[in-house]
């Protein structure tokens, strides 16, 4: 058999401390359609960026055609064959489909025959087997449409490795299969096709590869005929089960504080129902795409749902913005910290004040700094947040000392329901543990918690239940003490229903 | 197939407003439709259609150049004294003296709003304000005359290519025209000029697709400048005197021109014949105000600001009936960002 | 003692150096800079520009730019001017012009809060519409013959040798510190130019705030050009016509970053102070007004580039910490 297309031997990829990517090698054939699966986490989004020029490799080399190369752009890679195209399309919306194809071709004559350019165009899409006006402007079309335009924009390239990332993530069930058919119609023409997807039934059906990588480090690459869901699984979970993190005991919940009933918002979320009570910790798990922030989104009032109902304590609560929410009791920490969470040029203390300002109004209407001053400290000292003094700036901590102030500023509100979103990403292992300790004395204060998280030794050594949800509808109730790693992936990637 | 492309159809709409607007006025004004209102409109337009085509250039890419009318004063007095000073120079070259003076200053707007990734807006607005006060430093507050203009100058503006019952049509709205039609082929026709397109569109997009964001604004800046400095030949041509405050406020004019022509204040669409139909119309209104009786003649700035604002607002509706068709699924302040934070950004 | 140290290599600490050298330099050129005559008069000169300078500090800060000040100045002169002549005494005529003042800030404030328009789009196109409206309320003409105390106001000394316009400076950038460095509602600008997505998920109502900042900038631009009708005695079409540069350049001169977020009241005074005694020392140097207005755009340039400087300075001093 002669070389492979693409091949990585031994490629590592450290920001900092991190090891994104960890002596990661395999190779991908011509005219295959190679699935990439893993955890949220698992590396999948670097191995991309690595192979297409954003982010060149720390160590180990990439093989085109058995030719060591080394991009240092995006357009370079293009140049040798390797393009990307990821769930949020990158079209350029004023342009017609046509120009959105050929933009990036260099090699044009500098003329724009703009009959030929629409024929070309259309002979492209036609090879993918989809029917698109190319004079439309883009911005016109919707997602599934824009990602086609990518695809011709790429194989009029004539790409040879095409790496998707995630694509069906936001597509309906009929625009899915469409992609499908995109991918094998490639497959024909002898392109090899980096499929990644968390979507088990979609790995069955199309992919001749799977490859499963966990933590930044490869598993294993076999034929789709040698792997079953179940074993796909376990390698995507891949941890010894027996409890490396102690699992608390199921703490004695109080009243029902939250009831969500029918919630649901056109194109994004279905149907979603659920309880908690005081003192309860319930963790939302899922994978990209399961739309579990979006729920959050429309609880905290950012994005209102616009069906179903919501309870607090027995009161049907209207939430129409973040004030209507916290005003009832809600709190919300966002996962991104650096654009929702904290203002990182302002000090520690305005950080932690910011949600109840009004309350450090002194009797003349000013801010009175000296209780604001006093609170921050208090929280500093609770939390072990390290801080050269509370008039730091928030950006210059490090990124678990943020997680603290985040979490700080919301506890200051003294919320009733606190919601979490992905509490622990990127913080290193020891404010990890704090975070969870945190999380576990304000349940034990009687606080309702849902937290939003991806890691799942933290949703079971946290979760009291666990809710699974997948492509915007809840699919999973599960008791957090009898639950395992396995049962929430299998509902997360919806491994049981494409058994059945 | 759609009958009508928006741009298309955008065009068709902004010249009936055009034709509306002449029906109305000549209701309102006594022998309003003769061979002068079209004479004097061309010329007047002849001369600040560069400006408003170079600034459209500079609009695409999402920026903004209020230096231009500073531009027009100091190519035309510049080169008025050049004129002065060696009246002999051959008459071609002088146009293109007055577009590479122009080009120069152009250039420094686009290295620093390229290279430095500041704003434009302020940028230009400090240039404006520099290169009025060169101008006024190398003038020393005097004034170019007729006088002392060789006489083919002024007499350029006076020449008509056509003669037709008292319609003229000078040698100076070809040229203006000629401007447009090249520049509409340029940006419509060129992989160079789409690039000011693409830019404008979407600076991510177009960054991944290998197009130089930094060198398409800076060449954007260049042209607005060069074109800038062509009208403040014209300007000389047309006037012979030039003051310290020749060509002021035509920022303005040249941005409402833009504006009110179609062309996206956020970058990305329009197209230069949208903006010799705005700054028509925009000097029509101008001209007719003056010859209104009903209405002073002052009200003509405030026409044309609250134009601008129409217009703006009618664009940012379009674009985001376009944006909401689009990304149905996606929130505001959730969208999933692709790069890292300070990957795209500096 | 980090505190102090901290306070000296600051934005504000190099202000405060620059404008000493200015001061030794300009009393050194000119014997009569010094004087407290001198003084008053340079502050006489430029008085409303600094008042509406520190109204401009909250709306930068805040994220947003407003072009359309001087315009409001020139409408607010105008219709002074105008009522004047219509024969509305100038007592009952104050308060309307004020209310317009305000009016014209609603009107950038739905634009860009309502619609959702950027605020430099909107107020450019009202930059151009409400001077135009100033130009069609007095056309060519100038209008005077204000009555005496109205032009007292503006030319009389009150106090001392301190005339109306600079006590009522002074009360105004004692409260705009503490607007916004002591009260809530500064914090809030503050914290919504910094990140106005954090400030939306920390339940702050954005679109109050921003609209207060607007309304308030034209409406102090609107007292502006009163005190300007009142130290000239006159109106004309062309009131304030240009001031937007002088105003934005003390602003971002004073360490206001253009992107918001960052900016104090007190780098904006030590920056009216600088371009003031800039602007007096090249006057006493024989410099026309356009010259000074190109130096100033320079510095303009210069100081819309102090991010610039910061980067190159932080990456020489401080390897910057590795974030994934």
């Amino acid at each position: 058999m002669d070389a492979p297309l693409l091949e990585l031997r031994r490629v590592s990829k450290t920001f900092g401390p991190t090891r994104a990517l960890d002596d990661v090698s395999f190779a991908l054939r011509a005219g295959t359609i190679h699935a990439l699966v893993g955890e949220n986490g698992a590396g999948k989004s670097t191995l991309i960026k690595t192979v297409t020029g954003l982010h060149p490799p720390s160590s180990g080399s990439i093989l085109v055609d058995g030719q060591e190369v080394r991009f240092r752009s995006t357009a370079e890679a293009q140049r040798a064959g390797i393009a990307a195209i990821y769930q949020e399309p990158m079209v350029f919306p004023d342009l017609s489909v046509a120009e959105n194809i050929f933009i990036s071709h260099q090699d044009r004559p500098p003329w724009i025959d703009w009959a030929g350019l629409e024929r070309e165009a259309a002979a492209l899409i036609a090879r993918l087997g989809v029917a698109l006006d190319p004079s439309r402007p883009a911005g016109e079309l919707t997602l599934a449409e824009q990602q086609t335009v990518e695809i011709a924009r790429a194989i009029g390239l004539r790409v040879r490795v095409l790496i998707m990332d995630e694509p069906s993530a936001a597509l309906s069930e009929h625009e899915v299969g469409r992609l499908h058919g995109i991918a094998r119609a490639l497959r024909a023409e002898g392109v090899a096709v980096l499929y990644i997807s968390h979507r088990l039934e979609e790995v069955f059906a199309l992919a001749d590869m799977v490859t499963v990588m966990r933590d930044g480090r490869h598993v294993s690459t076999r034929p789709r005929s040698e792997v079953t869901q179940a074993g796909l699984v376990s390698e995507m979970v891949g941890r010894d089960m027996e409890g490396r993190f102690a699992r608390t005991p199921s703490r004695a919940t109080g009243q029902r504080v939250l009831a969500v009933r029918r919630l649901g918002r056109t194109g994004v979320f279905e149907d979603i129902s659920f309880e908690l009570a005081a003192g309860e910790i319930v963790c939302l798990a899922g994978l990209v795409g399961a739309r579990r922030t979006d729920v959050a989104l429309a609880l905290f009032g950012v994005a209102p749902a616009d069906r179903g109902t919501v309870e607090i304590e027995g009161r049907p609560a209207i939430i129409r913005s973040p004030r209507d929410a916290m005003r009832l009791g809600l709190a919300y920490v966002p996962e991104d910290r650096r654009k929702l969470g904290l203002a990182l040029g302002l000090s520690v203390e305005a950080n932690i004040t910011l949600p109840r300002l009004e309350a450090y109004r002194d009797g003349r209407g000013l801010l009175d700094r000296a209780r604001e001053r006093a609170d921050a400290l208090r929280f500093r000292d609770a939390m072990r947040i390290k801080a050269a003094g509370p008039e730091v700036p928030v950006g210059t901590l490090s990124g678990g000392n943020q997680q603290k102030v985040m979490l700080a500023k919301w506890l200051n509100t003294a919320p009733r329901i606190l919601i979490v979103d992905e509490p622990t990403r990127g913080i290193d292992i020891g404010a990890k543990a704090e975070v969870h300790r945190i999380l576990r004395d304000l349940a034990g204060e009687g606080v309702a918690i849902l937290v939003i998280s991806s890691d799942l030794p933290e949703v079971l050594s946290l979760a009291d239940r666990v809710l699974v949800m997948r492509e915007g509808r809840l699919v999973g109730d599960l008791p957090g003490a009898r639950t395992s790693e396995e049962a929430v992936m299998r509902l997360a990637v919806g491994a049981g229903e494409a058994a059945a | 197939m759609t009958p009508l492309s928006a741009p298309a159809l955008r065009l068709l709409v902004l010249l009936a407003v055009l034709a509306l607007t002449v029906v109305f006025f000549a209701t309102q004004i006594p022998n309003y439709l003769d061979a002068r209102l079209f004479n004097r409109i061309s010329t007047s337009v002849a001369v600040i259609l560069p400006v408003a085509v170079g600034q459209a250039f500079v609009v695409l890419t999402r920026n903004i150049d209020l230096s231009v009318g500073s531009i027009v004063g100091a190519t035309a007095y510049a080169t008025g004294g050049l004129l002065g000073a060696f009246p002999d120079l051959p008459p071609l070259l002088v146009p293109l003296v007055a577009m590479a003076m122009g080009g120069c200053l152009g250039a420094v707007n686009g290295f620093l709003v390229s290279r430095f990734a500041l704003p434009s807006i302020i940028v230009t607005l400090g240039t404006l304000a520099i290169f009025r006060s060169l101008l006024v430093q190398f003038s020393g507050g005097a004034s170019i005359t007729m006088a002392s203009l060789p006489a083919w100058v002024p007499a350029f503006a006076q020449a008509n290519a056509l003669s037709w019952e008292g319609i003229q049509l000078r040698w100076m709205v070809l040229l203006a025209l000629a401007v447009v039609i090249v520049a509409h082929v340029v940006l419509a026709r060129t992989r160079a000029g789409r690039q000011f397109y693409a830019v404008g569109s979407n600076p991510d997009a177009a960054a991944f697709a290998g197009i130089d964001l930094r060198a398409t604004v800076f060449r954007a800046f260049v042209i607005s400048g060069a074109l800038a400095g062509l009208a403040g030949f014209l300007f000389l041509s047309r006037f012979g005197n030039i003051t310290v405050v020749a060509g002021l406020s035509w920022e303005l004019r040249s941005v409402g021109a833009v504006v009110v022509g179609g062309v996206n204040i956020f970058g990305g669409s329009g197209s230069v014949l949208g903006v010799l139909i705005g700054a028509t119309l925009i000097d029509l209104i101008d001209t007719s105000l003056v010859r209104w009786a009903l209405v002073s003649e002052f009200w003509r700035e405030a026409v044309l600001g609250f134009l601008i604002l129409g217009a703006v607002a009618l664009d940012a509706l379009l674009t985001r009936r376009l944006l909401r068709r689009r990304a149905r699924r996606s929130l505001p302040g959730a969208r999933p960002a692709l790069a890292p934070s300070g990957e795209a950004r500096p | 003692m980090t505190a102090l140290r901290e306070r000296l290599t600051s934005w504000e600490g190099f202000l405060l150096l620059v404008l000493v050298l200015l001061y030794a330099w300009n009393a050194l050129a000119s014997p009569v800079f010094l004087t407290l005559g001198n003084q008053v008069n340079l502050f006489q000169l430029s008085i409303e520009k600094v008042i509406v300078a520190l109204a401009m500090t909250f709306v930068i800060i805040n994220g947003e730019i407003d072009l359309s000040v001087a315009s409001v100045m020139g409408l607010a002169a105008c219709s002074f001017g105008w009522l004047h002549g219509a024969g509305v005494p100038a007592a009952a005529a104050i308060p309307l012009v004020l209310l317009l003042g305000l009016a014209c800030g609603g009107f950038n404030a739905f634009w860009v809060v309502r619609v959702g328009l950027p605020s430099l789009v909107v107020t450019l196109a009202t930059m151009i519409a409400f001077r135009g409206l100033a130009r069609v309320l007095v056309e060519d003409r100038g209008i005077g013959g204000f009555p005496a105390w109205f032009n007292a106001l503006g030319q009389k000394p009150l106090i001392g040798p301190f005339p109306f316009a600079i006590l009522l400076f002074f009360a105004m950038a004692a409260l705009a510190w503490v607007l916004l460095h002591r009260t809530v509602f500064g914090r809030q600008v503050t914290v919504i130019g910094a990140s106005r997505a954090v400030a939306e998920y920390s339940g702050v109502d954005v679109g109050r705030v921003k609209t207060a900042v607007l309304v308030a900038s034209s409406g102090v631009a609107a007292l502006a050009g009163l005190l300007f009708a009142a130290r000239v005695g006159a109106v004309r079409g062309d009131v304030a016509l240009g001031f937007e540069l002088d105003i934005i350049t003390i602003v971002l001169l004073g360490g206001v970053s253009i992107f918001g977020g960052v900016g104090s009241v007190t780098g904006t005074v030590l920056a009216i102070l600088i371009v003031l005694s800039l602007r007096n020392g090249m006057a006493l140097a024989n410099l026309t007004g356009h010259i000074q207005s190109g130096v100033l755009g320079v510095l303009l340039i210069l100081s819309v580039m102090v991010p610039v400087f910061r980067g190159w300075f932080q990456r020489v001093l401080h390897r910057p910490e590795a974030v994934s």
